[in-house]
């Protein structure tokens, strides 16, 4: 009490209520942009898998097959790499982006394959490189004139620079005084190559981007072409055909830069085919990942996620237990129920939720009465009380034992659901039960039970619901925050909902 | 739902105590837990009453060990009439009152003819806490039966009538009667179908009575008028419960009394946290009168002065 005096209690809760939602609110969010966990337990992340098959016909006695690969600088994050080439020696090149094959004395059609598993991230990397300042290219008048002309055409055109460029060349594609500047046959990389010429007129460092779209089934050997500026100090990627900024959801790039895709040495007819496959997992299982990625691994090191699984399944199953408390507490000081034992509702609920609901209720039902039944029956031997409610105890064992093999040979669930009912609790009601029913008669016990019963329902859906328990565990900060909620309510003084009704006579007319 | 806000309203203007406010506001402030085991136990709380006078149904005997139980008869040599009862018993759970014993056979009040066999279980299931609250091994304490003043004869069907006080720092604030009925099977407990009956803190007369949080005016079974009740000995009852606040310290008790034929008002027990259902007895809010004894009631009286100070104003 001389703690109270110098701190009001109710203020000093309220503050710390208030110091862990925040902390709970951060920590969330952490989690959430870190490490990728979501509020839903349904919730998936796509996994792709892009094969890249290589293939050629050996031709010298070394080969040596150079494959540009994406980097972390995009918006997927590579889950895994694999390579898989048989013979070949190989060699990751982390900083150029690409996977060097060597190879000798080999003969005939080569395969091989890189295998790149990808997820998508929380949220989107920049590409930070920065390119050296470009010159004016030096060029013949006759060229001279041509850029001249096309950029005075795109000052008619919307956007910014490089669009500008895109869109004049796109359209005046048709018209015969461009075929000097570009044949009206032509490739996309040809196109592309014009562009970079046309921009670096005007110093605008670009390059070629090779991007893959991510697609279910998708299989190409051509990855498409986009141009990639430095526009206001970053690296923007820009549709060929509609000028529109960024990459398109569901691509990767998987090189960019003059070096060409798949380049072979001492071998002919070489080719790429990409093929796309579409995986998931949950954000739990890619949490690791995302948290390297983000360089939030030592926290998640230290967090109950990288436990080994049985005990995560425990602590997931303990997570659940302040969330059903905080719900017997307000039944009980706020709303006013009455029940058998302070936790026994809860635990009861612990068991539907194992059992399944009706099942455990019937069997809960038939548990209860034929223990009352006996329980009335031996109460006329005047046992003293331990042994008394130990014989109850060794009686629901044996009602449990017999349920159990009576719902194995009927194959019905419903009775063998006993062997997850605690069996303390259930001789403790039972004892309880008897005991009131002698003192206060029938009704009263069964108002109690169907109190307890009713509490222990509405703990159940609180509990059993997926989402709660989902979120329950990824955010287990929340456990903070109820425990403080539970102390507070430590301190309510207001009335009790079934007060409201108990005491109306003292204020109602009659 | 509307309404029910307009009756939260209504109980708070009335000053109406809620249990949760009563358990955080009251008893966790001003009873100290270490207190408890003065009243919870009824030889000791017995013994504290007569070393200040405050009388109480005479000890006749103890039974603490399983091997005592054999003397049962030689403790109540020379009685025909007492009552066992568990030390810490509540509610009059394990209560066995002896009519007549004619030194072989006993005759219950309820009705029962027993032998020494039946009335050594009872004791033997005492001793080992078949009564007792947690189950825990108890006492079995044998004392005088009360003889119930004839005053309240037609007021109470089979069952004792006692007068429980609610003493708010010394002072006696609330008082209701409860009254046995058909019903309630020779118990007052107000919930198992007993008649509260409010009684004035000056006077000791009738304010209101309920029955089932119902007002009553006339008992259920013997027709008696309830608002007639006047109890004789009104300042020793108050007594009574101002000094169990001086023998125990709990600034927030529940003394529960009966009135004895010969020798007045006697104490039967003590309670740490008594109900809330004596406000609708008296149809007042306990809040309200505790924040006047918060107020307005002076410090450091001794009992008699504090009864003085509650009958005067």
């Amino acid at each position: 009490m001389k703690l109270a005096q110098i701190f009001s209690v109710r203020k000093s809760l309220t503050y710390l209520l208030i110091l862990s939602m925040i902390y709970a609110a951060h920590s969330i969010y952490f989690k959430v942009k870190y490490w990728g966990f979501s509020f839903s337990p349904k919730e998936v992340t796509d996994i792709w898998t892009v094969d890249a098959k290589i293939s050629f016909d050996a031709v010298d006695d070394k080969t040596r097959v150079i494959l540009s690969v994406p980097s972390q600088n995009s918006r997927f994050n590579i889950l895994s790499e694999e390579v898989v080439a048989n013979g070949y020696r190989i060699t990751q090149d982390r900083e150029k982006n690409r996977v060097v094959f060597d190879g000798k004395g080999k003969k005939g059609r080569q395969n091989m394959y890189y295998r790149l598993s990808l997820y998508k991230d929380a949220k989107p990397n920049v590409v930070r490189d920065v390119p050296q300042k470009l010159e004016r290219p030096i060029l013949e008048e006759e060229e001279k004139m041509q850029m001249t002309k096309i950029w005075e055409l795109a000052q008619l055109q919307e956007g910014d620079k490089v669009q500008k460029a895109i869109k004049v060349v796109n359209q005046e594609m048709a018209n015969p005084s461009m075929s000097l500047v570009l044949p009206l046959k032509h490739t996309a990389k040809e196109f592309a190559e014009k562009l970079i010429q046309i921009l670096a007129y005007k110093r605008i460092p670009a390059r070629i981007a090779r991007a893959v779209k991510l697609e279910e089934g998708k299989k190409t050997e051509k990855p498409g072409i986009m141009i990639e500026a430095y526009v206001d100090d970053s690296w923007k990627l820009y549709d060929l055909n509609t000028a529109k900024i960024g990459l398109p959801n569901n691509w990767i790039v998987f090189q960019r830069g003059g070096v060409s895709l798949l380049d072979v040495r001492g071998g002919e007819n070489s080719k790429v085919m990409f093929s796309v496959l579409k995986s998931v997992a949950t954000p739990m299982k890619m949490a690791e990942h995302r948290a390297k990625s983000n360089q939030a691994l030592s926290q998640y090191k230290y967090s109950i996620y990288t436990l080994p699984v049985l005990e995560q399944n425990t602590l997931k199953w303990l997570m659940i237990f302040p969330l059903a408390i905080l719900v017997v507490v307000i039944l009980r000081n706020v709303i006013g129920v009455t029940t058998m034992g302070t936790f026994t509702p809860m635990l009861l609920a612990m068991s539907l939720v194992k059992t399944g609901f009706v099942e455990g209720l019937i069997c809960f039902s038939i548990m209860i009465f034929l223990g009352l039944v006996m329980r009335a029956v031996v109460a006329k031997l005047n046992l003293l009380l331990v042994p008394r409610i130990s014989f109850v105890v060794i009686f629901v064992i044996l009602l449990i034992q017999l349920l159990t093999i009576v719902g194995y040979r009927l194959d019905s669930g419903l009775v063998s659901s006993a062997i997850f009912f605690p069996i303390i609790i259930t001789a403790w009601i039972i004892e309880r039960a008897s005991i009131t029913w002698e003192e206060e008669g029938a009704r009263n016990t069964i108002k109690e039970i169907l109190n307890t019963l009713l509490t222990a329902v509405v703990t159940y859906f609180v509990i059993s619901n997926e989402t709660v328990r989902h979120v329950m565990f990824a955010f287990n900060e929340l456990n903070v925050v109820i425990m403080f909620i539970v102390m507070l309510l430590g301190t309510y003084t207001g009335y009790r909902l079934t007060e409201i009704t108990r005491f109306a006579p003292l204020v109602n007319k009659d | 739902m509307l309404n029910w806000f307009k009756t939260v309203k209504a109980l708070k203007e009335k000053g109406v105590l809620g249990m949760n406010d009563r358990n955080y506001s009251v008893i966790a402030k001003y009873n100290d837990r270490s207190l408890y085991t003065l009243v919870d136990d009824k030889v000791k709380t017995k013994q504290l009453a007569n070393n200040i006078n405050i009388s109480t149904p005479k000890m006749i005997g103890i039974i603490e060990h399983q091997y005592e139980v054999k003397n049962l008869v030689k403790i109540v040599e020379g009685y025909k009439t007492f009552v066992i009862k568990p030390a810490h018993g509540s509610g009059g759970k394990g209560v066995l009152v002896i009519k007549d014993f004619d030194g072989e056979k006993f005759y219950s009040a309820s009705g029962e003819v027993l032998t020494f066999k039946q009335v050594y279980q009872h004791v033997s299931n005492t001793l080992s806490g078949l009564f007792s609250l947690g189950g825990r091994y108890d006492v079995a304490l044998i004392e005088e039966t009360v003889n119930f003043s004839d005053v309240f004869k037609n007021f109470s069907y089979h069952g004792i009538p006692d007068v429980r006080v609610i003493v708010y720092k010394g002072f006696p604030a609330m008082v209701m009667m409860r009254l046995a009925t058909k019903e309630s099977d020779g118990k007052a407990n107000l919930h198992q179908g007993g008649v509260g009956v409010g009684l004035d803190v000056k006077t000791g007369e009738t304010l209101k009575a309920v029955l089932h949080n119902k007002p009553v005016t006339i008992h259920p079974d013997t027709g008696a008028n309830l608002m007639d009740l006047k109890v004789p000995f009104w300042r020793e009852h108050l007594l009574i419960g101002a000094l169990a606040y001086d023998m125990t310290g709990l600034g927030y008790l529940g003394a529960d009394i009966v009135l004895d034929k010969n020798r007045g008002p006697m104490m039967l027990e003590i309670n740490a946290r008594p109900g809330l259902a004596i406000q609708i007895a008296n149809g007042l809010g306990l809040k309200t009168r505790l924040e006047e004894i918060d107020k307005h009631y002076p410090l450091g009286l001794s009992a008699e002065e504090r009864v003085d100070f509650v009958l005067n104003n």
